[in-house]
């Protein structure tokens, strides 16, 4: 184990070819050498053979589904989990002497890659108003401190509760009772940053807002688009099923404005033609779209099969198919007849062959699964998109079948899990009705905020408390100009963390820093050793159990965290048994079957290998929306356009990057090595907008009404992304993102595609 | 492809016979050679066979369901590659008449000998065996789903069945 850095690392940039293939040995060798610098050899031995195993620890990295019991492997991970899991794993501590030697303001001009090295937080600590250092307090004084200044609000909506994806079923559970019977519904998430268009899109479609492939169907698709997406960095494990697709037979058409390596070949470490040979072709056919061109894409080739089928009726369309169980298809048809293909191809900058191409290989699939992520629900167009990808699926009946479906490939491990717990602002009136019922208070009906609507709230003074449970807020959230200013405007900011962020730092008059047990770690509570739940990406909930011993003797989980607030906070209120809960997780989960439709006897299920697998209403032929059936729709869509001199800009991580958090400078993929101060561009715009490779640049973004938000001091490197479009890495671009641009319908921040224009930078202010 | 078909009278009623045959999990309770069969959704199944040394998992869609009159299904995976069709036609009101139909694409040498010997046939006429001794001897099925398949679509027999009762909200 390595000691934490004492400065920020002082690398300057090389570029390297950007790889064409992903994973491979040097995959394991980097997996291991993160650990091992992080951890112990015995440690990160205990946490990579329990990972992702029956009764293991489920890796909190992404939220890729996991074999069935009896077919994984000894090694069921991934070079990013791996690093996750020892990153949480490790024997670096932050005490209160660390705090003495570091003020607040000194952390705030911290990078995010020397925060999180400097280990994990190990007690309960407290910024006073009048100071700017933490200090520390005990857990009853900070519980007391935070259910003070709560219960001192005028109303519970001055208060704001986040979640992230990380939290676990329990905890999930346990914090939006609390914040319902606390009285607000103001329960922003990350989904609301990621998914939250897909949630939209399908939900208005199919009437059901998961996904609706399992790993069985991918693994015998005829034809996989993945549209929007990065596997190789994001969900390498999603190579895998990839493989074993084309193990039997499948065709991959990749579709993304950068030809990431992960899209392109993929080298698995665990058989021999990974470790030896030249691995597997994952795309046979790539789209080198235009940023957000996805809707127009879609729509071009929805066309192109009704035209198909009017060339040879009755053998494209399945017409049984759209009769029965769909609605809104003469409208839809004759909307996407009416497109013109000009605005087509400028939208997706693709030629009507390369549309046509796809179109044949649709023709010749008869099991085709849609994947997208962030590419796609980033974008302004975002839901229409989705919605538009649902016309396409619907139209051969690609949902409901084997080997066929929607397949939104989400992020955080446990980010599906939380929203199925009912961490959302706006939850139906059926849900709220059975928390009445089992808990017998009256939970608000009044719609909360989300995240961009919190901020705005915080903004504004409206929110004088906000509370985030895992995750890094002010780092995730969009302008963050904006965002760090509204952190700054609450009375009382508290984050429950296993390690330092920038959400520390940039804080309210009062912060409190609340330190948890990572999934990681033992978690004995009063009735014994518990276990969490969680649910993946294919709906399947199953078991997560810690194997190491705490970081801290006084860590606290973050269910009697959350239970111990709620008793100080709500004395009395309800008749809810916080200590029992706090006691037992079995009696969350006892809870949660009452009211969680489809998690009945939760207990019992989810104890067996594998856990419980949520059926999707789609695969039972059923369609939960308002005329019970799958519908069709029109789509319209304006084109993205960046003014003459401007680019349209899109956020993303490098694979050496959790969510917000870089574990080095590096994103050996891209062949980005030393600094993530860079700009992607395409060589051709590197010459048209009179720029050189190396030259550093401000990003300037472009919004309504004028306003600029600015980044300096960008390293330009011609790089092979769409014509037009550029690239930055995320969180530190997130400053370009207004608060304002959000996706329609779903008020998602459009982290893809920002117009930006390239300035030199004037050397002075570097 | 080659084409095996095999038929066995069996003295149940035919929802009996089709209830039964369509509990696709206890398939290993009278078949010999099943070892497991999960029943993913009513669409996808899993099955587990072990034959002597050899052992095979595949996955098939069933692609038409009719109560009481039959079930198509076909393996997904390359490399046990078939396709099948069960019937059930009353010849009596306690009598059924049970046909499988199964049509197999050998890969390699061994499933080419095995089903040049004979093998695909005997098994599955000793199957079809089993399965009378059980359904006969239990005298009625252990469970029933009387829902349709087309196409390889769901068609629920009620408009919100057990399954479809999940949590429907958004996510994220």
């Amino acid at each position: 184990m390595k000691q934490p850095p004492s400065e920020e690392p002082e690398e300057s940039l090389t570029v390297t070819p950007p790889k064409k293939w992903a994973a491979g040995v040097p995959a394991v060798t980097h997996a291991l050498e993160y650990s091992l610098e992080e951890t112990s050899v015995l440690r990160a031995g205990r946490t990579l053979l329990t990972m992702n195993q029956v009764d293991g620890i489920d890796c909190p990295g992404c939220a890729w589904a996991d074999p069935s019991p009896g077919h994984r492997h000894r090694n069921e991970y991934c070079e990013n989990g791996a690093k996750h899991i020892n990153d949480e794993a490790t024997t670096r501590r932050i005490t209160a002497e660390f705090f003495r030697r570091h003020s607040v303001t000194e952390l705030g001009r911290r990078s995010d890659l020397w925060l999180n090295q400097q280990g994990r937080l190990t007690e309960p600590m407290v910024k006073r108003p009048d100071s700017d250092h933490y200090e520390p307090i005990s857990w009853h004084d900070a519980l007391g401190l935070l259910a003070g200044e709560l219960k001192a609000l005028d109303s519970p909506d001055e208060a704001v509760f986040y979640t992230s994806g990380r939290v676990s079923n329990e905890a999930a559970f346990v914090l939006q009772l609390f914040a319902r019977s606390f009285g607000t519904n103001n329960l922003p998430d990350c989904s609301n940053m990621c998914h939250e268009s897909s949630g939209f899109a399908l939900h208005e479609t199919l009437g059901t807002g998961k996904g609706t492939v399992s790993l069985e169907d991918l693994h015998h698709a005829d034809l996989i688009f993945l549209v929007g997406q990065n596997p190789g960095s994001n969900h390498p494990r999603q190579l895998s099923a990839l493989e074993h697709a084309k193990g039997n037979g499948a065709r991959i058409i990749a579709v993304n404005p950068l030809p990431e390596a992960g899209l392109l070949r993929f080298k698995n470490p665990q058989n021999v033609r990974g470790v030896a040979g030249h691995g597997v072709r994952i795309a046979d056919r790539f789209l080198h779209i235009r940023s957000g061109g996805d809707l127009a894409l879609f729509q071009g080739l929805n066309r192109l099969l009704l035209e198909a089928e009017d060339a040879r009726p009755g053998t494209v369309l399945a017409h049984d198919f759209i009769r029965s169980n769909t609605s809104g298809f003469e409208e839809f048809a004759r909307h996407v007849r009416g497109i013109a293909w000009e605005d087509v191809l400028t939208a997706t900058g693709l030629t009507r062959k390369e549309i046509e191409k796809v179109r044949d290989e649709v023709l010749r699939s008869e099991r085709v699964i849609v994947c997208w992520a962030m590419g796609v629900t980033q974008q302004r167009h975002a839901v229409p998109t989705i919605r538009e990808i649902v016309n396409f699926l619907l139209l051969r009946g690609n949902l409901g079948r084997a080997g066929a479906g929607a397949c939104p490939v989400r992020g955080h491990s446990n980010v599906q899990g939380d929203r199925t717990m009912g961490i959302w602002e706006r939850m139906p009136d059926s849900f709220l009705d059975a928390l009445q019922q089992e808990f017998g208070f009256d939970p608000p009906r009044a719609h909360g905020l989300d995240s961009v609507n919190a901020i705005r709230a915080m903004h504004e003074g409206r929110i004088k408390v906000f509370l985030g449970v895992a995750g890094n807020f002010v780092r995730a959230a969009p302008d963050s100009a904006v965002t760090e200013d509204a952190m700054r405007r609450c009375d009382l900011t508290a984050h429950i963390s296993t390690k330092l962020n920038r959400s520390h730092t940039v804080c309210g008059r009062t912060a409190l820093i609340l330190p948890t047990l990572g999934r990681t770690e033992r978690d004995i509570q009063a009735t014994g050793e518990q276990f969490v739940t969680v649910e993946n990406s294919m709906s399947e909930v199953h078991t997560s159990r810690g194997r190491l011993e705490p970081a801290s003797s006084v860590l606290l989980s973050e269910v009697a965290i959350l239970c111990r607030l709620a008793r100080r906070t709500l004395e009395g209120r309800t008749s809810i048994p916080w200590d029992t809960f706090e006691s037992d997780y079995g009696a969350i989960r006892d809870r949660i079957s009452h009211i969680v439709p489809g998690l009945h006897d939760f207990n019992r299920r989810v104890v067996r290998p594998g856990g419980i697998r949520l059926p999707n209403p789609v695969n039972e032929g059923v369609y939960p929306t308002p005329v019970g059936k799958a519908l069709f729709t029109c789509n319209a869509w304006e084109m993205s356009h960046a003014p003459e001199g401007h680019l349209l800009l899109q956020t993303l991580r490098s694979h050496d990057q959790w969510n917000t958090i870089p574990y080095t400078e590096n994103d050996r993929y891209r062949g980005i090595h030393g600094s993530r101060r860079v700009v992607l561009v395409n060589p051709q715009d590197v010459t048209r907008l009179g720029l050189e490779k190396g030259q550093r640049v401000d990003l300037v973004s472009v919004w309504d009404g004028g306003a600029e938000r600015r980044t300096e001091g960008f390293e330009v490197v011609p790089y092979p992304t769409t014509p037009g479009c550029a690239a930055a890495y995320y969180p530190e671009t997130n400053v370009l993102l207004p608060l304002d641009s959000v996706a329609e319908i779903s008020n998602q921040p459009t982290a893809k595609g920002i117009v930006v224009r390239l300035e030199p930078t004037v050397m002075s202010t570097v | 492809m080659h084409t095996v078909e095999e038929t066995i009278d069996v003295a149940v009623p035919v929802s009996t016979a089709y209830n039964q045959w369509t509990q696709f999990k206890s398939f290993p309770r009278f078949a010999s050679v099943v070892t497991k069969v999960e029943q993913l959704r009513p669409n996808l199944t899993h099955w587990v066979i072990r034959l002597g040394p050899v052992r095979r998992d595949f996955v098939a869609e069933i692609v038409e369901q009719v109560p009481d009159s039959h079930v198509v299904w076909r393996s997904m995976d390359r490399t046990s590659r078939h396709r099948g069709e069960v019937t059930f036609r009353a010849t009596a009101p306690d009598r059924t008449s049970i046909t499988v139909r199964l049509r197999v694409e050998p890969k390699g040498v061994r499933g080419r000998l095995a089903h040049a010997s004979g093998v695909t046939r005997r098994v599955l006429r000793a199957e079809l065996g089993h399965f009378k001794d059980f359904i006969e001897g239990l005298g009625q099925e252990c469970g029933t789903w009387r829902g349709v398949i087309r196409g390889g679509h769901v068609q629920p027999s009620e408009p919100a069945p057990p399954r479809s009762r999940v949590a429907h909200w958004p996510v994220g």
